[in-house]
């Protein structure tokens, strides 16, 4: 799987663009949740998806493959979100948050619960969290994509679950 | 830090399987001989699946935004033919770009991609 996403960025390098529809197909769709982790707004995390993807296609000669491609991608994102953020200085002024769209399903109370409880985390434990328990990430690679020591990720889940048990109980 | 902290603070990464074999190992005996660091476990399991199906509710983008990203990078897949296996075989594909319409045919050989044609103009780093 990962030397199958390698050998696709390496591809979408020779500007191969049957090889970036389908990383675009696998990744496009992560990006976003990722980015709605860190900008509470789907609109923004559309906009971050999308430049994202661009920067991929345009930049992605320079993946060295020192980390995985998932991680370079998810760091691109990252950087984009964070950039975002501080030119909308957004942070203290985001609108209640609506991260789940609306389902009539009955199940939906208790997953409602637990968005709510993820949006009472911090932006920094919530990407910890989304980024262990949906892309599976090991804590050393979730330290490389944020650029902090593992033993800080493993402090953030530390206090992500604190936060979580309360909120959920 | 006791044994049990130095544990615990493992197990989200024991849950989503991405740890060490020599971690995994170590995370596995504790629980096994230890009540306080099975439950805590079991807490994260559970964890594990309610936050997936979570964010799985979350939907994903809409088909426009990739139409826009394809429109502003790779242009719009014609056609895509894939022949052979892994070992040998050809690939040839056209695509619509900027008013453009680019061909590009690969051999692929034991794995390697080699570009036999590219009408576009962009540089093969390969």
């Amino acid at each position: 799987m990962v030397a199958e996403i390698d050998n696709l960025l390496t591809r979408v390098a020779t500007k191969d663009g049957a090889a970036f529809q389908q990383l675009y197909d696998r990744f496009a769709d992560r990006v976003f949740r990722y980015a709605l982790t860190i900008l509470h707004d789907r609109h923004l995390a559309e906009e971050i998806a999308q430049e994202t993807m661009i920067a991929v296609w345009n930049g992605a000669s320079r993946f060295a493959g020192r980390s995985k491609a998932s991680t370079w991608i998810f760091g691109i994102a990252r950087n984009q979100a964070l950039t975002l953020l501080r030119k909308e200085k957004r942070a203290e002024q985001s609108p209640p948050p609506n991260l789940v769209q609306a389902d009539p399903a009955k199940d939906i109370l208790a997953r409602e619960q637990v968005m709510a409880a993820m949006e009472s985390l911090s932006a920094d434990h919530r990407e910890v969290v989304y980024l262990t328990f949906y892309e599976g990430l090991s804590y050393g690679e979730i330290a490389r994509i944020l650029g902090i020591p593992p033993g800080t990720v493993k402090s953030r889940m530390f206090h992500a679950k604190r936060k979580l048990a309360e909120a959920l109980t | 830090m006791s044994a049990c902290e130095s544990i615990r603070e493992l197990l989200p990464w024991y849950v989503n399987g991405s740890l060490s074999v020599r971690e995994a190992r170590d995370v596995a005996a504790h629980v096994a001989r230890c009540d306080q660091c099975r439950d805590e476990l079991v807490e994260w399991v559970r964890l594990n699946v309610e936050i997936r199906q979570a964010f799985d509710e979350m939907g994903g983008l809409d088909e426009g935004v990739k139409r826009d990203v394809m429109h502003q990078t790779a242009g719009r897949t014609l056609a895509n033919v894939n022949l052979g296996s892994f070992l040998l075989g050809l690939s040839f594909g056209a695509s619509y770009h900027n008013g453009r319409l680019p061909i590009r045919g690969d051999m692929n050989l034991l794995g390697r991609r080699i570009r036999l044609v590219s009408t576009s103009e962009e540089v093969s780093n390969e």
